[in-house]
C-alpha cells in the first residue's frame, strides 16, 4: 500500500532549541502506525506540522503528496483528533459538527451520520462543557470521519480514558484500518498499543529511534513496552 | 462562501454572541429612556447612547476571535477550537476574512436594530421634543453603523494578537463605558483627539476635546487605524505557529 502520509527530515527549532531533528517515516494506508514517544518527545509538535497548525523550520510533511495548507478538501483527505474534543465549550455537539460540515459544504445529514458512528446522538444538543473525556475525544473523531478521508490522524486517542473507552476506541480505529484508511495515532503508553497497531515509529528527544512493522521494533524484547523502555530510557542515550 | 458560511453558523450557535446582541441593544435602549425621562432634548439625544451601546459590537468583535482560543476546561487544558478551524480550512487568509465579513455583517445589522429602538423609544417619550428624523439625522446613523462596525474590526484584529478576549474586552468596553481613558488623555494631550475611537464618535456625535475634526475626517482617521490594525493582526495571524 502506498505511504498516504509522508514525514521527511521535519526539523523545527523554537528560540534556540531543536525540538524536531530530521524527522523521517511514513504511514500507509490500511494500517494503523503507532507514533510512540515519552511526554515531551515532540509527538504533538511532528502531528501539528503534517495538519499545518505549526510551521517546521526545515523538511516537510505531506498527504498523499502534498502540503496540507495547499489541500483543496483537507476534511476529505486527513481527519485530525489532537487534544480534547476541539470545540467550543458552551456549542452543542451537533452544532460544532454542522458548522465544520458548513465549511466543506458537507450535507447535515452526514452529521447524523457520525453522530451514529460514534455513538454520542443522544448527546448532540448538549453543550460540550458538559461533555465527559471520552464523550469530548468521540466528539473529535466525529469531526474526523465527517469528511470519510482517507488517512485519520490522532494525538493521544486514549489518554484518560476508562478501560472501556480504550477499548472502543480500539475496536474503532481497527475497523478503520480494515476500510482502507491510514491510521497514525501518538501515545505515551505503549503497552495499550501493542494490541491496536501494525506499525511502530519511536520518538525520543525529537529524534526518530526506532522505526518498522511490530514484530520488528519489539523484536528481541519480551515485548513492545520493553523495547519502548530500552529505546527511550535516558542511559542508553549517553 | 463556504468559509463565510462556517462562520456564520458558529457566531449563530455560540450563547455569548446572542448576549451581545441583546447587551448592543438594551444598553443604549435603557440608556434612553432615562435620559429622556431625567433631562431636555439636545443635539446629542439618541446619538449618545449610541455611542455607548457600542459594546455590544465590541462584545462580538471580539468573541469571533477569542471564542476560538478559548480552552476546554481543566480535563484537556490544550483543546482550542482555531486547531479544528485551520484543520477544516487550512488557508489562514480565507478565514480571516471570512470572519471579518461575519463580523463586518452581524453588527451592521445589529447596529441598525440598535438605532431603530433608541429612536423609536426617544420618540415615544419626547414626543414633539424628539431628535428630527431629516437627512442629516440619517447621515449621522450612517456614521453610527460605521463606528459599530470598526469598533468591532478593532476588538478582532486586538483579540488576534493577544489570543484572548479578556484584555481586548476590558480594555475597549470599559474606555467606551465606564472610564473613557482616551478622552481623559486627549483633554490634557491633543494629539489624543485622534485616537481611533475619539475620532470615529465624530462621524455623529460631538466630542469635546479642543479639537475640532469634521465627521468624514474622523471616520477616515478611525478607519485607517483599524485598516492599519487589522494588516499587523492578518501577517501575524498567518505567520505564528496557531
Amino acid at each position: 500500500m502506498a505511504p498516504v502520509l509522508t514525514f521527511n527530515r521535519v526539523t523545527k527549532t523554537r528560540g534556540s532549541r531543536e525540538i524536531l531533528t530530521d524527522i523521517t517515516f511514513e504511514a500507509r494506508s490500511g494500517r494503523v502506525t503507532g507514533f510512540a514517544g515519552p511526554n515531551g518527545a515532540g509527538k504533538s509538535s511532528t502531528l501539528r506540522i503534517l495538519l499545518g497548525l505549526d510551521r517546521a523550520t526545515s523538511g516537510h510533511a505531506l498527504v498523499a503528496g502534498q502540503r496540507f495548507a495547499s489541500l483543496r478538501d483537507p476534511l476529505r483527505r486527513v481527519g485530525a483528533v489532537l487534544d480534547g474534543s476541539g470545540a467550543h465549550r458552551s456549542r452543542t455537539g451537533r452544532a460544532h459538527l454542522r458548522w465544520i460540515a458548513r465549511s466543506a459544504g458537507i450535507a447535515d445529514a452526514r452529521v447524523e451520520e457520525v453522530l451514529e458512528l460514534t455513538e454520542i446522538a443522544d448527546a448532540g444538543n448538549r453543550r460540550v462543557a458538559a461533555y465527559s473525556l471520552g464523550m469530548g475525544r468521540r466528539l473529535g473523531l466525529a469531526v474526523a470521519l465527517l469528511g470519510e478521508p482517507a488517512a485519520l490522524v490522532l494525538d493521544e486517542p486514549i489518554n484518560g480514558l476508562d478501560p472501556e473507552g480504550i477499548a472502543w476506541v480500539r475496536t474503532f480505529l481497527r475497523q478503520q484500518a480494515r476500510e482502507g484508511r491510514a491510521v497514525l495515532l501518538s501515545s505515551h503508553a505503549m503497552g495499550e498499543l501493542a494490541e491496536t497497531v501494525d506499525d511502530v515509529v519511536v520518538i525520543h528527544h525529537g529524534r526518530i529511534v526506532a522505526d518498522g512493522a511490530l514484530a520488528e521494533v519489539a523484536g528481541g524484547h519480551h515485548s513492545l513496552e520493553d523495547a519502548f523502555f530500552a529505546l527511550t530510557s535516558d542511559r542508553a542515550d549517553r | 462562501m463556504r468559509a463565510l458560511r462556517a462562520e456564520a453558523s458558529k457566531l449563530a450557535t455560540l450563547p455569548f454572541v446572542w448576549f451581545a446582541v441583546v447587551a448592543g441593544i438594551l444598553a443604549p435602549t435603557g440608556i434612553v429612556v432615562i435620559t429622556s425621562l431625567t433631562s431636555d432634548p439636545n443635539v446629542d439625544t439618541g446619538f449618545a447612547e449610541l455611542g455607548l451601546g457600542v459594546i455590544g459590537a465590541i462584545m462580538l468583535g471580539v468573541v469571533v476571535i477569542s471564542s476560538e482560543y478559548t480552552t476546554e476546561g481543566e480535563e484537556a487544558a490544550g483543546s482550542q477550537q482555531i486547531t479544528t478551524t485551520l484543520t477544516s480550512l487550512p488557508s489562514r487568509p480565507r478565514v480571516l476574512v471570512a470572519k471579518a465579513g461575519a463580523v463586518v455583517l452581524l453588527t451592521a445589522v445589529l447596529a441598525v436594530a440598535a438605532i431603530a429602538a433608541v429612536f423609536a423609544v426617544a420618540g415615544l417619550l419626547l414626543g414633539d421634543g424628539a431628535p428630527a428624523l431629516d437627512g442629516h439625522a440619517v447621515a449621522r446613523m450612517g456614521g453610527v453603523v460605521t463606528y459599530w462596525v470598526l469598533m468591532a474590526l478593532l476588538g478582532s484584529g486586538l483579540s488576534v494578537l493577544t489570543r484572548s478576549g479578556v484584555v481586548p474586552m476590558v480594555v475597549l468596553v470599559a474606555n467606551s463605558s465606564a472610564v473613557t481613558v482616551t478622552y481623559l488623555l486627549a483633554l490634557r494631550v491633543p494629539a489624543a483627539s485622534y485616537l481611533p475611537d475619539l475620532a470615529g464618535l465624530r462621524m455623529f456625535t460631538h466630542v469635546r476635546t479642543g479639537v475640532e475634526i469634521a465627521p468624514l475626517t474622523g471616520g477616515l482617521i478611525m478607519t485607517a487605524w483599524v485598516a492599519a490594525l487589522l494588516l499587523v493582526a492578518g501577517v501575524v495571524f498567518c505567520r505564528r505557529d496557531a
